[in-house]
């Protein structure tokens, strides 16, 4: 039972239970998988954009699922609370970092891609460009791990800001070509195993609790 | 024993953990506050019960897609409540350990 101790831990660390179900790294191991696939995929249905069609449609499905199924979990087991004026602020700020993630991917893909157009020698983009990504990774996945109050997010960031330079520094600086499927591979293995373990651990440690309707001696 | 001044409503282990773990949040719906107390259900029940005729949290029920669904929160009574009892409780206890 939780006495008056510390009120700002005893939110932290509320809040951060609902991070402890492993789902989240779960996802994001498998959009990086599902990246390595983007471009099997290319291969298989015939061109980029039915490549790029299949990944898309495979990460809605990834984002459905476990966002149903995130939310079946934690329901029974944690419940769920209306966040107070400073936590607001907190998630308003990780949104904010997560929107600046995805207006730096689409700059610098734009940009890569105007570097890779016809009659146009290779840039130094293929240094820069995985760094950006990497970079990208640390500092958004580094701002949610501050805001969130979820340390773990960061290692996450780094493990997911790995693909990029594995699949083409290894190329550029000593002519070894990774398959996607290894270099994006390799760091979604390794997100996904900790999230199924962390998930593992979630399960076993909270149970669900009886639903309200259930209960034979009523509330009131 | 507890100083008479402190509001024993408030002063009650589980209605007090009850109190802090709502008075971080807007408000949380039972299995939340079950489980961050580790409260039964007949427990947290009768608790809420006290706090709802002390005016100190309000409790409605709704549904959550099918499922009933009872959300808790502190009004400001219970809010500023919780802040004297804090407060009266280091008055109280201000000589120890100097």
């Amino acid at each position: 039972m939780t006495g008056l101790t510390d009120l700002n831990r005893l939110e932290r660390d509320a809040f951060r239970k609902f991070y402890e179900d492993g789902l989240f790294d779960v996802f994001m191991g498998l959009m990086l998988a599902t990246m390595a696939l983007g471009a099997v995929l290319s291969d298989w249905l015939g061109g980029e954009a039915a490549g790029m069609a299949g990944m898309l449609g495979l990460a809605f499905i990834l984002v459905v699922g476990l966002l149903s199924l995130r939310r079946r979990l934690l329901l029974s087991r944690l419940g769920t609370f209306q966040p107070g004026p400073e936590r607001r602020r907190k998630i308003s700020a990780t949104r904010l970092a997560l929107i600046g993630s995805v207006v730096v991917g689409f700059v610098v893909a734009a940009a890569a891609a105007a570097a890779y157009g016809p009659g146009i020698p290779v840039s130094s983009f293929e240094i820069l460009m995985p760094l950006v990504w990497f970079l990208n990774a640390v500092v958004v996945m580094g701002a949610m791990a501050y805001f969130l109050d979820v340390p773990r997010f960061l290692l996450l960031g780094l493990v997911f800001g790995l693909a990029m330079p594995l699949l083409v520094w290894p190329d550029v600086m000593w002519g070894i070509r990774l398959s996607p499927l290894v270099a994006f591979g390799a760091p979604a293995a390794v997100i996904v195993g900790v999230g199924l373990i962390k998930l593992r651990r979630f399960l076993r440690e909270y149970p669900p609790l009886a639903r309200e309707g259930g209960q034979a001696d009523g509330r009131r | 024993m507890a100083s008479p001044a402190v509001d024993r409503l408030v002063h009650e282990p589980a209605r007090l953990a009850i109190m802090t773990n709502l008075f971080v949040v807007d408000s949380a719906n039972a299995t939340y506050l079950q489980q961050q107390t580790g409260l039964t259900w007949g427990n947290l029940g009768s608790h809420l019960t006290r706090l709802e005729e002390a005016g100190y949290a309000t409790v409605s029920k709704g549904f959550r897609g099918r499922q009933p669904e009872t959300t808790i929160s502190l009004t400001a009574k219970g809010r500023a409540a919780l802040v004297e009892y804090r407060q009266r409780l280091l008055a109280a206890l201000s000589g120890i350990g100097d």
